[in-house]
């Protein structure tokens, strides 16, 4: 059967953001693309338990984290470790990632719990609502919420973010004052 | 490792629809000076920088091989299904 051209494009539409996440939550560039292609093949087999009319971002966010979920659970040393491993090869590597800009943020988000991550960047980056996120991540609003508050008091301690002169007009004066959370 | 001060966290006013724009999450606009003890500058820095992170991706689009991997499988006849 073809695909309706339309539920075509909405897929196509969705892949930016899809990819987003994906790289926000694996930190690897390689690795994202492999899920987004994996996560569309499945969703593709499988068209026709979309419901057209519902929200296709979060049926394809679903699959890629679900996919990512299991993945990490055969690899987790790979994604994630307690003595942060993994956070440590961004650190070595920012040119891997192909960002080195946002270097520093990326290193402390993969610091985070990967329950955390995926709340936080669901909620604060790809806009999905909490009821939506809960959904993806297959749990409460409540724990969405929470985990999304563990998450940014975390982020804000590892980025040395404590208090609003950490964060003025000036970047540059930001960037002395958390010069000490660098290496 | 140090641990993260014992702050007690009261949610960030919710978006309770999910039609609103989707880069709510620390916008001044939508944070109101409430109970968030971690403070809302502090949020709104942090959702700043996450954005400006995801959308530097975002922005790169729909790779190539991935825009022929869909087009190709929608144009594929039954013996896919």
């Amino acid at each position: 059967m073809k695909l309706d051209p339309a539920i075509r494009d909405q897929v196509l539409a969705t892949v930016p953001s899809l990819r987003a996440f994906a790289i926000s939550l694996c930190g690897n560039i390689d690795h994202a693309d492999d899920l987004v292609q994996e996560t569309l093949l499945r969703a593709l087999a499988h068209i026709d338990s979309f419901q057209p009319g519902t929200n296709m971002p979060a049926w394809l966010f679903t699959i890629l984290r679900n996919l990512f979920r299991s993945e990490y659970r055969k690899r987790r040393r790979e994604v994630e470790d307690a003595d942060g491993r993994y956070a440590e090869t961004l650190k070595s590597h920012p040119e891997q990632t192909g960002h080195v800009e946002f270097s520093e943020f990326r290193v402390a988000l993969a610091k985070l719990p990967s329950d955390q991550r995926e709340a936080l960047i669901l909620v604060g980056a790809s806009g999905f609502s909490y009821e939506d996120a809960a959904a993806i991540c297959g749990c409460a609003v409540g724990t969405i919420k929470s985990r999304v508050n563990r998450a940014r008091t975390r982020l804000a301690d590892l980025l040395a973010i404590t208090s609003v002169d950490d964060f003025g007009p000036d970047r540059a004066t930001r960037a002395v004052l958390a010069g000490g959370g660098r290496n | 490792m140090k641990t993260t001060k014992t702050v007690t966290l009261q949610p960030p006013p919710a978006r309770e629809d999910g039609a609103e724009e989707p880069d709510a999450m620390g916008r001044p606009a939508t944070q109101r000076k409430s109970e968030v003890r971690l403070g809302r500058e502090v949020q709104a820095r942090i959702g700043q920088q996450l954005r400006a992170m995801y959308d530097e991706f975002v922005n790169e689009g729909v790779p190539q091989h991935i825009a022929d991997l869909v087009r190709r499988i929608g144009d594929q006849d039954d013996e896919v299904a």
